[in-house]
């Protein structure tokens, strides 16, 4: 459905609008920080910076994933329903001792590769449009998940998980630790491997790049593998950090991470993108998210803003760019 | 040259509906065969009386993926109409008449201003109707987090009346898809959605108000959104904020199952109305034979993974 965008050279010429370009979310975000401290004296307290990081861990886990994903002209609409399967696949083999805690990560693994695996060959192979592929696969999760715990919520769980959701080490949390490192390691298949290049020539042109002797199946599907990886991975973060699988563990987490990766100047359109950018767009969302409970209004604003800034930030980035 | 394509097409969309009639056909055998209350007066009075709400939904989505969008906004807006019918009439019973046109405006001009954002922004509707659910969802829940109000009598029997045994509810919604099937197929400004959908760039060389026209196709899933939500709220008797969280996927599964390809400006809404049929009968029938409605969510994922993939991979 996407158009295919031809790539533009860049500008060399340093004006305001490409300063705004480059730096706009920076700028946005500083500007926020202002506000957030100006509005509520709350807001600057480490015990409150901290908190809000420990929530935007997980978060940044998926955008780090959705971005491959929209990268190459995608969008994983099932990552909240893998997150909350991953949950209960975790606490399926109800161990309470922390040396399960390997065992659970390389089963969470595994299992999202394979979610993964079946969301990039329908896309890629059977030629469905991800938004299908991926709601699909949504659901499908949602029944199986439900299937299995009956609706109840279980709380087996290693003690382990909790401190690397919610522990600290030297007063940093160990899951923005974790973050930091997924971050620069995909970030630099991303932006410094040939891989990377790859991604961003399927995404920008699919049919150059098979000419130029890409496979884009091969990496569109290798994308979609990641972006579950991620998803998985944020889901045990997160369920350390709830305690508890609700069954609905990360719910909203794919507008979220859509939302996040949009603000972040990820092009839907493909091939245009950053992971640090889309990172910086999981800051600018908690903070919002932050403000609207220190200010006092209801959490269903959240919903309201997310919805205006998803358009808002389309509609920005787009009308900038053609 | 043209003629063979038109053939061919026309061919294949008879396939599917070809397809989907004879796995319609084979449920209800198979339902006769393992419950014996599937194939009973009272069932069948019951299930042609809640086709309605996936129905006009599903008739709602057929505009806007013919057109080559998506509308994800439907599930939030019917909540929300619901949430309001209900609060509105608990108020002023006596106002039916106020009420029902009142959210019918409401659910175009929310529809429409989809279409707008879609056009006048240029992101693509995937984005604007899921931040529009996002923020309509967000509202409803400000103003109502709990299912509430009420109708009166007079306003249940929207949904409940009959005439000689049929559901009146079924009788308008075939009334409403004939309409919108010869509207479609025989009228310039129904078959102008096709072109649109089919190539929006050639519609537009061609003079069409390409803009327009996608405004009115958003506008059109809206208002079936509106008629849905006043069945719904009929039925139920209450506005509940969450009721229409499932629709949106829901709304989906009939139109690709029914043939109408995602890309737009092929298909048509008689073959969303045999798939609303199946997967309404499908889910009466797992109901039957106490399949979970756990179990239920992956055949309905299934359902649209086998349909699409069966349509597109058949197009090369």
């Amino acid at each position: 459905m996407a158009p295919l965008d031809t790539p533009m050279p860049r500008s060399r010429s340093v004006s305001v609008a490409s300063i705004f370009e480059r730096f706009g979310l920076m700028i946005f975000l500083a500007a926020l920080l202002v506000v957030a401290a100006v509005a509520s004296p709350t807001f600057l307290r480490p015990a409150n910076l901290v908190n809000v990081l420990t929530i935007a861990a997980p978060l940044g886990m998926v955008v780090i994933g959705q971005t491959f994903v929209i990268l190459v002209r995608g969008l994983d609409l099932s990552v909240a329903s893998l997150m909350a399967t991953v949950a209960v696949l975790a606490t399926a083999f109800r161990a309470t001792t922390n040396d399960a805690i390997p065992m659970i990560f390389v089963a969470a693994i595994a299992f999202s590769a394979v979610v993964g695996l079946v969301n990039g060959w329908l896309v890629a192979k059977r030629n469905v449009s991800p938004f299908l592929a991926t709601l699909a696969m949504m659901i499908i999760l949602q029944g199986v998940r439900f299937a299995y715990t009956g609706g109840a919520p279980i709380s087996t769980l290693p003690p382990g998980m909790g401190f690397l959701a919610a522990g600290r080490i030297y007063g940093v949390p160990v899951n923005l630790i974790t973050l930091a490192f997924l971050a620069i390691a995909f970030g630099i298949v991303l932006h410094r491997s040939r891989l990377g290049r790859e991604i961003f020539m399927v995404g920008s042109n699919p049919t150059a790049a098979f000419l130029n002797g890409v496979a884009p199946n091969r990496v569109v599907i290798l994308c979609y593998v990641i972006c579950s990886i991620c998803a998985g991975i944020g889901g045990l973060f997160l369920l350390g950090y709830v305690g508890t699988v609700s069954n609905w563990v990360g719910q909203g987490y794919e507008l979220d991470s859509i939302v996040a990766a949009v603000m972040g100047g990820v092009a839907l359109s493909g091939g245009r993108g950053n992971i640090f950018a889309a990172l910086l767009g999981v800051a600018v969302l908690v903070v919002i998210n932050n403000l609207v409970l220190l200010l006092g209004f209801p959490i269903e604003m959240q919903l309201i803003i997310k919805g205006i800034i998803i358009i808002g930030a389309a509609a920005f980035y787009r009308t900038r760019l053609t | 040259m043209t003629g063979i394509v038109m053939d061919l097409r026309r061919n294949r969309l008879m396939l599917s509906y070809l397809i989907v009639a004879l796995l319609l056909v084979v449920l209800v055998v198979a339902g006769g065969f393992l419950s014996d209350r599937f194939l009973t007066w009272r069932n069948v009075g019951n299930l042609f009386q809640q086709l309605i709400v996936l129905g006009m939904v599903s008739l709602g989505q057929t505009f806007v993926v013919l057109i080559g969008g998506i509308d994800l906004a439907i599930g939030s807006l019917v909540s929300a109409l619901t949430v309001f019918l209900a609060n509105f009439l608990q108020w002023r019973p006596d106002l039916v008449w106020v009420a029902v046109p009142v959210a019918l405006i409401a659910a175009a001009g929310v529809g429409a201003l989809n279409g707008i954002l879609t056009v006048v922004l240029r992101v693509h509707p995937l984005i604007v109707t899921l931040g529009m659910s996002s923020v309509i969802f967000g509202g409803t829940l400000m103003y109502r987090k709990e299912p509430g109000g009420s109708v009166p009598r007079a306003f249940e029997d929207i949904a409940y009346a009959n005439v000689g045994g049929i559901p009146v509810s079924a009788i308008v919604l075939v009334v409403i898809f004939a309409i919108a099937g010869i509207w479609l197929q025989r009228t310039r400004s129904g078959r102008n959605i096709y072109f649109v959908g089919g190539d929006r760039e050639a519609a537009r060389l061609n003079g069409l108000p390409v803009d327009r026209i996608l405004v009115m196709a958003y506008a059109l899933s809206g208002l079936c959104a509106g008629i849905a939500a006043i069945f719904l709220t009929a039925r139920t008797g209450v506005g509940d904020p969450r009721i229409g969280a499932a629709l949106t996927l829901q709304s989906i599964t009939p139109v690709v199952v029914g043939g109408t390809i995602l890309a737009g400006g092929r298909g048509g809404v008689f073959g969303t109305f045999l798939g609303v049929l199946l997967v309404t009968m499908l889910n009466n029938l797992l109901n039957f034979v106490n399949v979970s409605s756990y179990y239920q969510w992956v055949i309905q994922g299934l359902i649209i993974i086998i349909a699409v993939g069966f349509h597109t991979v058949r197009r090369r």
